[in-house]
């Protein structure tokens, strides 16, 4: 099913964002599990949507991990490797821990951003107000979002709807020119 | 940027600099459950660096910091472990190899996909991107491979370069 969103209205919305949340499995990986003869199991992220995330605490934007489904803590060695685990959260009720970092910062839902695939995706997304579904998210999720990434979950998603509202707020291009800078010293 | 002028640009390379990740490997870090990281890299750029440094053109990793996996693959590519370069300075640690070989910023090649890579990319003499490399990166670059990252860049780009050199022909006859 193809779900036509209104960009202009989803980049007023994007504006907004000043805490954004994202799932792990089918957002940050493809949701492939590799598992060998012995047992052995690895999980792939998806490199570039570390650079996303760091772009969005750059940019004084608090993001958070909400982990429903670990299974080895893979999601917690992703953020710790970006040394973003202070935002990680391993729990089961994502709208309930969104709320509660919300009353933290003192924001609404309005302030919040979220990406997600999943079933346990619709309630918080149904809540805030920048909800986005990755490319090949299942279409409930797809049908309550306000944006759809052209990038599937693990192959660039994240990454993509960090640009998205870093330009949406008028900062991608000066952020653009920061990180180019970047590198003499 | 037209083939015709990233030829040009690639006829006076010397020296080729690799970023890592998302150019020698496909974007992906895959973590093992002890918390692991291994990524994938492509056999096809061990014979584009071959062909490279048969032809005497250097080439170097450039990355934030080198792993075990880059120190491996170094091993595995053939490059010595001096030309294994690890900092998040890139623009700096390029200042500082060409003081010490002579290169000019004309005669380094730079292959980078991230927003991280877009100042040294500016000073290389030919800037290249993968296929799946950053939009902004593309933008920059002189020259986009067919080829996404982990997918024989590398080998692509010897090709690349050889040929507007006019020493590939060269390379490959020694398989005939």
């Amino acid at each position: 099913m193809l779900f036509e969103k209104d960009i202009a209205s989803a980049r007023e919305r994007a504006k907004q964002v000043r805490l954004f949340a994202h799932d792990i499995h089918g957002v940050l990986t493809t949701n492939n599990l590799f598992c060998d003869v012995e047992g052995n199991k690895r999980y792939g992220f998806w490199h570039m949507d570390g650079f996303g995330d760091l772009s969005l605490t750059a940019n004084d934007i608090k993001i958070a991990y909400l982990d429903t489904t670990s299974i080895d803590g893979e999601g917690l060695f992703r953020a710790k490797e970006l040394k973003l685990d202070k935002y990680y959260y391993s729990i089961a009720d994502k709208a309930a821990k969104l709320q509660e970092l919300m009353g933290e910062m003192g924001i609404d839902y309005g302030a919040v951003g979220y990406l997600g695939c999943e079933l346990s995706d619709i309630a918080p997304m149904k809540k805030v107000g920048f909800g986005v579904a990755t490319a090949d998210a299942i279409d409930e999720v797809k049908a309550v979002a306000h944006y759809v990434t052209n990038c599937a979950g693990g192959k660039g998603a994240m990454r993509e709807i960090c640009e998205f509202i870093l330009s949406a707020m008028g900062k991608w291009d000066g952020w653009v020119e920061k990180v180019t800078k970047m590198g003499y010293k | 940027m037209t083939r015709e002028g990233a030829v040009e640009k690639a006829k006076k390379v010397r020296f080729v600099i690799l970023d890592i990740h998302g150019v020698l490997t496909d974007n992906t870090l895959y973590y093992t459950q002890e918390g692991i990281k291994s990524e994938a890299f492509s056999l096809h750029d061990r014979l584009g660096v071959t062909a490279l440094v048969e032809a005497g053109i250097g080439v170097s990793f450039l990355t934030s910091k080198i792993s075990r996996a880059d120190q491996q693959m170094g091993k595995i590519y053939g490059i010595p472990p001096e030309k294994l370069w690890g900092s998040s300075a890139k623009i700096g640690r390029l200042d500082e190899f060409e003081k010490e070989s002579g290169f000019t910023d004309e005669e380094i090649c730079y292959v980078g996909d991230e927003m991280i890579d877009l100042g040294i990319m500016g000073r290389a003499g030919f800037s290249v991107a993968p296929a799946d490399g950053s939009a902004e990166a593309r933008a920059k670059a002189d020259h986009v491979t067919a080829a996404g990252g982990g997918r024989g860049v590398v080998r692509e780009l010897a090709q690349f370069i050889l040929e507007a050199q006019g020493r590939w022909e060269g390379f490959v006859a020694q398989f005939k």
